[in-house]
């Protein structure tokens, strides 16, 4: 039997609310994760590609907190998921109104009964109104193992951290229908750009059909905090970018995002008043900055040679935890998106992900055409291009293109495997290791 | 081919382009070393033909083109007035015809500047901030300001010459009655009632449903009553307004001169009716479409004089003029109503 009882001042309440709206704009369920100290709403969506832990502190965001785990439990936790619009029909807006107005609750209180003699068991929550009113409601939910995304910080060495108010205002300069999101790092490394666009072409008429690219170019000295690798080209999908910041910005709070390269997840993380979000996002994209000296080439080959010493060393729980997100197929063309040139240096240690793309190919009819949207925008291709060629061939210790499609496939093959070592790993790569 | 300008009035072509945007969702958009001539011809309904001088939305305007300085676009309205939205607050905007993979855009440059809130100027855990001392360079007295350069791109197709060759303003007879609108504001408040009215009836009614019209009757005289009105088969409704103004015909403007005056429908109707509006004689009338001339009156926005020009069951042309400071060139937007017979 478990005991799950929890009590929410009028703010908190509120609170739960716009974290619902949030959590519903990525799934249609929300999994809920009590333990002793603290209580989580998670939210996978459907294609795999984001997840959603929304933590409340059990002393902080709750006035009260009881949380006794069920003795058959080992890891003492109770799970279970529930529809999100059933949730959000109990915590609807306007539960904190000062004023006292229709929908106010002076007090929330919630109790799991889960008992194995009931036959029913139910999510039982009680709004105290005004003038003594109380309705209570008692919702259905369904027993499941909340899984969580694994994400390590300590991998992504790209962050950066802005005001939520900020980033608000560049959300609504995007325009109505565009799906997809570029966060780019400048090589000067003084500024970034959002860029909100639409993968699909369209021709002739259509093309007036097509929404409209916006790019908001920032300087860097307007983030809290900037160190991201100049050139790297972050994408993610819009939507869940508006949701992620319009819910930051109900917490005046700054939003913070962690990521490493361009198809490994990323992190946004924001949190105030006892209450913790992190957002966990497949990413694609591509550097595009063309190393100016070897300097920065080796320094930056060196880095990722670390974080994927650390990666290896992660992969295997992440394994356990979760199956790693599954790319939508929109965005499946992001492994080629190397630069022409390195494609045709790929090392034999590539092989198992040119199997891959071969399966993958089923489903994308023009390649050609996907390898050309992917191209770098309107940062003069010819140059950045010419870069990649230059830098692939002097240095041949640095390896800026092998190591991106060398890890990529030590790391198919972990999760093939699940331990081991590929054999065509690289000397270099093993060092990091020991 | 090159085109390039800053908008000097973004809040002016922001609502130009929404106005337009109401009747269709494309534009032809001709530039021209003179002028700016935005079309809208939909496939039923209104037609609106809009010249300006360039001054009314542009300034540093350059052109350049092989067919005698003059590039045909066509515009998609909605992504324009989307684009032009964000630059409402913008210290500075410009705009340039670009290619980007083969596909023509209008790329609008935007730079705003917006000081950081109080809570962004003092930020929790401000070890990643620097100090007063250092940002106090950037500032404009207190709070930090920041700098946001927007790009916004829009598709637009390039039209040749031998395709908008083909493209002429409607021709139209010599008005009867010409009359100085009311406020439009008012105008769409009672005309957006008057059809509602309408559509509410036609569902009660039984049967013609499917083929049911929201004709608004419009009537003017030439001694300033202006007379709106909507019948169904269960009720007739009508608002007149009166002291409205007819202005007076120009010479210099009307073919033949104070002979041409003389003979002008409208010297005729000046001789018929009153401006009490009571009397059946000396009206012009026109059969409108209530939803179409709802999306006409969107050009209230713009807060021009408005001139209605009636031809008697034949159609109702709108010149709208814009507010001009200079008072120079005057721009004009020209709707082109046609009346039903029925």
């Amino acid at each position: 039997m478990v005991t799950l009882n929890f009590a929410l001042m009028p703010e908190a309440a509120a609170r739960v609310h716009d974290l619902l709206v949030c959590l519903h704009k990525f799934s249609d369920t929300v999994a809920i994760e009590a333990r002793r100290e603290r209580f989580t709403f998670t939210a996978l969506n459907s294609s795999k590609s984001a997840y959603a832990a929304l933590t409340l502190d059990g002393s902080t965001f709750f006035s009260k907190y009881e949380f006794v785990p069920n003795k058959g439990r080992q890891d003492g936790r109770f799970t279970c998921s529930m529809y999100t619009k059933a949730l959000l029909s109990v915590f609807k807006g306007r539960l904190h109104d000062p004023s006292g107005r229709d929908g106010a609750i002076s007090r929330c209180e919630v109790s799991v009964q889960d008992q194995p003699n009931q036959t029913a068991c139910r999510f039982i929550i009680r709004m105290f109104c005004n003038q003594g009113v109380i309705k209570t409601y008692k919702l259905t939910y369904e027993a499941v193992e909340v899984m969580h995304a694994l994400f390590d910080r300590n991998v992504a060495k790209n962050r950066w951290s802005m005001q939520s108010g900020a980033l608000k205002e560049y959300i609504e300069y995007f325009g109505a229908k565009t799906e997809m999101l570029d966060i780019y790092a400048g090589e000067d490394g003084r500024g970034a750009v959002f860029k909100s666009y639409t993968e699909k072409i369209a021709n002739g008429k259509e093309v007036l059909k097509h929404p409209l690219v916006t790019a908001v170019a920032v300087n860097t000295t307007d983030f809290d905090e900037f160190k991201v690798d100049p050139g790297l080209h972050i994408i993610i999908s819009v939507k869940d970018f508006k949701a992620i910041v319009s819910h930051a910005d109900t917490l005046k709070t700054s939003l913070k995002a962690y990521y490493s390269q361009p198809t490994r997840p990323l992190q946004f993380s924001y949190g105030a008043d006892g209450l913790i979000c992190e957002f966990t996002l497949m990413t694609s994209g591509a550097y595009t900055g063309a190393p100016s000296s070897q300097t920065p080439a080796l320094s930056r080959a060196h880095s990722r040679a670390q974080s994927t010493a650390t990666e290896r060393s992660e992969a295997p729980d992440a394994q356990r935890n979760m199956p790693p997100p599954v790319e939508p197929a929109s965005r499946r063309s992001t492994r080629r998106t190397r630069p022409p040139g390195s494609q045709r240096v790929a090392p034999p240690g590539a092989a198992p992900e040119e199997d891959d793309n071969n399966n993958e190919s089923l489903f994308i009819p023009e390649r050609q055409e996907e390898d050309h949207q992917w191209d770098p925008m309107e940062y003069n291709d010819e140059q950045e291009t010419l870069g990649w060629d230059a830098s692939a061939a002097q240095d041949d210790a640095a390896y800026p293109t092998f190591r991106d499609s060398g890890s990529l496939a030590q790391r198919m093959e972990m999760e093939r495997k699940d331990e081991g070592v590929a054999p065509t790993q690289r000397v270099s790569q093993i060092k990091g290791l020991w | 081919m090159r085109f390039k300008a800053s908008i000097q009035n973004i809040s002016t072509f922001t609502k130009l382009t929404a106005s337009l945007n109401s009747l269709g969702p494309l534009a032809w958009v001709k530039l021209s070393e003179e002028q700016v001539c935005f079309t809208i011809i939909p496939e039923q309904g209104t037609q609106v033909w809009a010249v300006l001088s360039i001054d009314t939305i542009f300034e540093t305007y350059t052109i350049q083109s092989a067919a005698q300085n003059i590039i045909n676009l066509e515009v998609p309205l909605n992504s324009l007035n989307r684009a032009l939205k964000s630059a409402l607050n913008a210290t500075s905007a410009q705009i340039r015809l670009t290619k980007k993979d083969n596909i023509p855009l209008l790329a609008l440059t935007i730079v705003t500047t917006s000081s950081t809130s109080s809570r962004g100027a003092f930020p929790p855990g401000g070890n990643n901030y620097e100090d007063g001392f250092e940002t106090s360079t950037f500032d404009s007295g207190f709070g930090q300001s920041r700098e946001t350069v927007i790009t916004q791109e829009v598709p637009v197709r390039v039209l040749s010459p031998d395709l908008v060759a083909g493209l002429h303003e409607p021709q139209c007879r010599e008005p009867d009655v010409h009359i100085i609108l009311p406020p439009l504001m008012q105008l769409k408040s009672i005309s957006d009632r008057f059809t509602k009215l309408a559509l509410a009836g036609g569902k009660s009614a039984s049967g013609t449903t499917a083929s049911h019209r929201t004709r608004l009757e419009m009537a003017a005289n030439m001694h300033g009553c202006l007379k709106m009105s909507i019948r169904t088969d269960a009720m007739s409704i009508s608002s007149v307004w009166t002291d409205l103004s007819n202005p007076e015909l120009d010479p210099s403007q009307v073919a033949g001169g104070e002979i041409g005056i003389a003979e002008h429908p409208s010297t005729r109707m000046k001789q018929l009716g009153s401006a009490d509006g009571r009397s059946e004689e000396g009206w012009a009338m026109v059969r409108i479409d209530g939803r179409d001339w709802g999306k006409v009156m969107s050009v209230g926005r713009l807060g021009g004089r408005v001139i209605a020009c009636f031809c008697h069951e034949h159609a109702l042309i709108l010149y709208v003029y814009l507010p001009n400071e200079n008072g120079e060139e005057e721009s004009v937007l020209t709707y082109y109503v046609s009346s039903y017979s029925a």
